[in-house]
C-alpha cells in the first residue's frame, strides 16, 4: 500500500513528464515535535480551545492522545502551500471536476487552440491508469503533465506540488488541473486551485447537484456542455440550475458545446476575467 | 473507492502520532464522523476494517462516532437536525439552512502504549 498516495500499490502513482519517464514520489514525513506530557492522577475533564494542540495524559503504560485533529488536514496544509506558490507566480490555477466523459479534455483542447497565442497554458491531468489525456492536450500545444493515481480516485495537494514542478509552470500563465472522472471524493480533496470548475453534460441527468451536492457546494463555476446534444435527449438545463443554486447560489454557469464551439466564447470571457 | 482513500488518510495519521508520541501501539482510535461531512460513515468504517491489516492500527479497536446534522433556518431561525444536506425547514420548508454542526470528519484520540 502506497502511503503517501493511497494507491493500492507502491508502484501505481506514476508522474509522467513529457518524456514519459516513470517516477514515483515518496515522501515520508518525520516529525521531531516533542509533547508536553503531564500525568493526571484520575479525573482529566478539561476543555481545550485549540483543536491544534496534541494533548496528552498518561495512564501507567497507556497514553491516551486526545488530537481532534481534521483528518484531511495534512491536505489542507499542503493545498495552501500550493495556492501561495500560484499566488507568487501569478498563475491562474483551475481544478477541473466531472463524472467520466462530460468532456473535460475536449473543452481544454479547444480552449489551447483558441487561446493559447494570447497566454500561456499548462495542464496537469489525472488519470487512473492512461497518458490519453496528456496526449491529446500536448497535441494541441500546451505543456502536460499525466498523473496516474492507479486506484487511487482522486488528485491531492502533494501529486499536484510535485507535478507543478516538474511541468515548470510559467509566471502569467493559466494551469488547468484536470482530476479524475469521479464527483465524489475531489471534491474533499482541496488542491490549492483559485477555482473549481464542475463539468457535467446534457447526457447526463438533471439530479446530478442533487446526488453530489459537496461537488457542486464546493465549485465556483458550472459549465454544461454537450449544448449540441439538447434536441435529442431529456435534459431541463433550467431545472439543473435551479437544483444547483439550492445548494450554492454563488455558482455560475455556462452552457456550451465544446464540440460545436458554441457558447465556448463565455467560457474565454470568464477565464479573462479571473484575475 | 472514496472511502479507502479517507481509510488511508487515518491510518497514515495515527502512523505520525505513534511516532511522535514514541508509542509502541496503538490500542484505540476515537474517529469522529459528522452526518453532513460528505463521508458515509459505514462506508468508511468498512474500508479502515479491511485496510489496517498490518497497519498500526491492525490491533486497534477502531471507535467512530457519528455526529447529527444541525442546521439553522434562514428564514425562521430554527435550529433541526439536518439528515441530510439538502433538508428543508421542518418548521417553515426553507432551503437553504446554515450547517451548524455535523461537518466533521476527525480523529479526537488515541490509546497508545
Ligand atoms: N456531442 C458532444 N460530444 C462531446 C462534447 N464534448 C466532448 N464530447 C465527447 O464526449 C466524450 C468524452 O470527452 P472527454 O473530453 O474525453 O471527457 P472527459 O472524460 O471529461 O475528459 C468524447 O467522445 C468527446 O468527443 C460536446 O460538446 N458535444
Ligand atoms: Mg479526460
Ligand atoms: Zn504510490
Ligand atoms: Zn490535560
Ligand atoms: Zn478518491
Ligand atoms: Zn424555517
Amino acid at each position: 500500500m502506497c502511503e503517501t498516495c493511497g494507491c493500492g500499490d507502491t508502484n501505481e502513482l506514476k508522474i509522467h513528464d513529457r518524456q514519459h519517464s516513470h517516477d514515483h514520489e515518496h515522501d515520508h514525513e518525520h516529525s521531531h515535535d516533542h509533547n508536553h506530557d503531564h500525568n493526571h492522577d484520575h479525573s482529566h475533564t478539561h476543555t481545550h480551545d485549540s483543536v491544534l494542540f496534541t494533548h496528552t495524559h498518561d495512564h501507567g503504560a497507556k497514553k491516551v492522545i486526545s488530537l481532534n485533529v481534521d483528518i484531511l488536514s495534512d491536505n489542507n496544509r499542503l493545498a495552501q502551500i500550493n495556492r501561495k506558490s500560484f499566488e507568487e507566480r501569478n498563475v491562474l490555477s483551475l481544478n477541473l471536476v466531472s463524472s467520466p466523459g462530460s468532456g473535460k479534455t475536449t473543452i481544454l483542447e479547444k480552449t489551447i487552440k483558441a487561446i493559447i497565442a494570447n497566454r500561456k497554458i499548462f495542464v496537469i491531468e489525472g488519470d487512473q491508469q492512461t497518458l490519453l489525456d496528456a496526449d491529446r492536450i500536448e497535441k494541441s500545444g500546451a505543456p502536460a503533465i499525466q498523473i496516474n493515481t492507479g486506484s487511487g480516485c482522486h488528485l491531492d495537494a502533494r501529486m499536484v506540488e510535485t507535478a507543478f514542478k516538474k511541468l515548470d509552470v510559467e509566471p502569467n500563465s493559466i494551469l488547468f488541473i484536470e482530476n479524475v472522472g469521479n464527483l465524489v471524493c475531489p471534491a474533499l480533496f482541496d488542491l490549492g486551485e483559485f477555482k473549481r470548475v464542475v463539468v457535467i453534460s446534457v447526457t447526463e441527468g438533471e439530479d446530478k447537484p442533487l446526488k453530489y451536492p459537496y461537488m457542486f457546494k464546493s465549485s465556483h463555476l458550472c459549465i454544461i456542455n454537450k449544448s449540441d446534444l439538447l434536441p435529442y435527449v431529456d435534459f431541463d438545463v433550467d431545472k439543473t440550475m435551479e437544483y444547483a443554486r439550492s445548494l450554492n447560489p454563488n455558482l455560475e454557469f455556462i452552457l456550451l458545446s465544446a464540440r460545436t464551439g458554441e457558447g465556448m466564447e463565455m467560457w474565454y470571457e470568464w477565464l479573462g476575467k479571473q484575475k | 473507492m472514496h472511502e479507502f482513500s479517507l481509510a488511508i488518510e487515518v491510518i497514515n495519521l495515527a502512523q505520525r502520532e505513534a511516532e511522535k508520541n514514541m508509542a509502541g501501539s496503538i490500542q484505540e482510535i476515537t474517529i469522529e464522523v459528522g452526518d453532513l461531512s460528505g463521508v458515509e460513515a459505514d462506508a468508511f468504517e468498512s474500508a479502515l476494517e479491511l485496510l489496517v491489516k498490518d497497519s498500526i492500527l491492525e490491533n486497534a479497536d477502531i471507535n467512530i462516532v457519528r455526529t447529527p446534522g444541525k442546521g439553522k433556518c434562514n428564514a425562521c431561525n430554527l435550529e433541526f437536525e439536518m439528515k441530510y444536506r439538502m433538508a428543508t425547514c421542518p418548521q417553515c420548508q426553507c432551503f437553504p439552512s446554515e450547517i451548524s454542526g455535523g461537518e466533521e470528519f476527525r480523529v479526537v484520540s488515541l490509546v497508545v502504549e
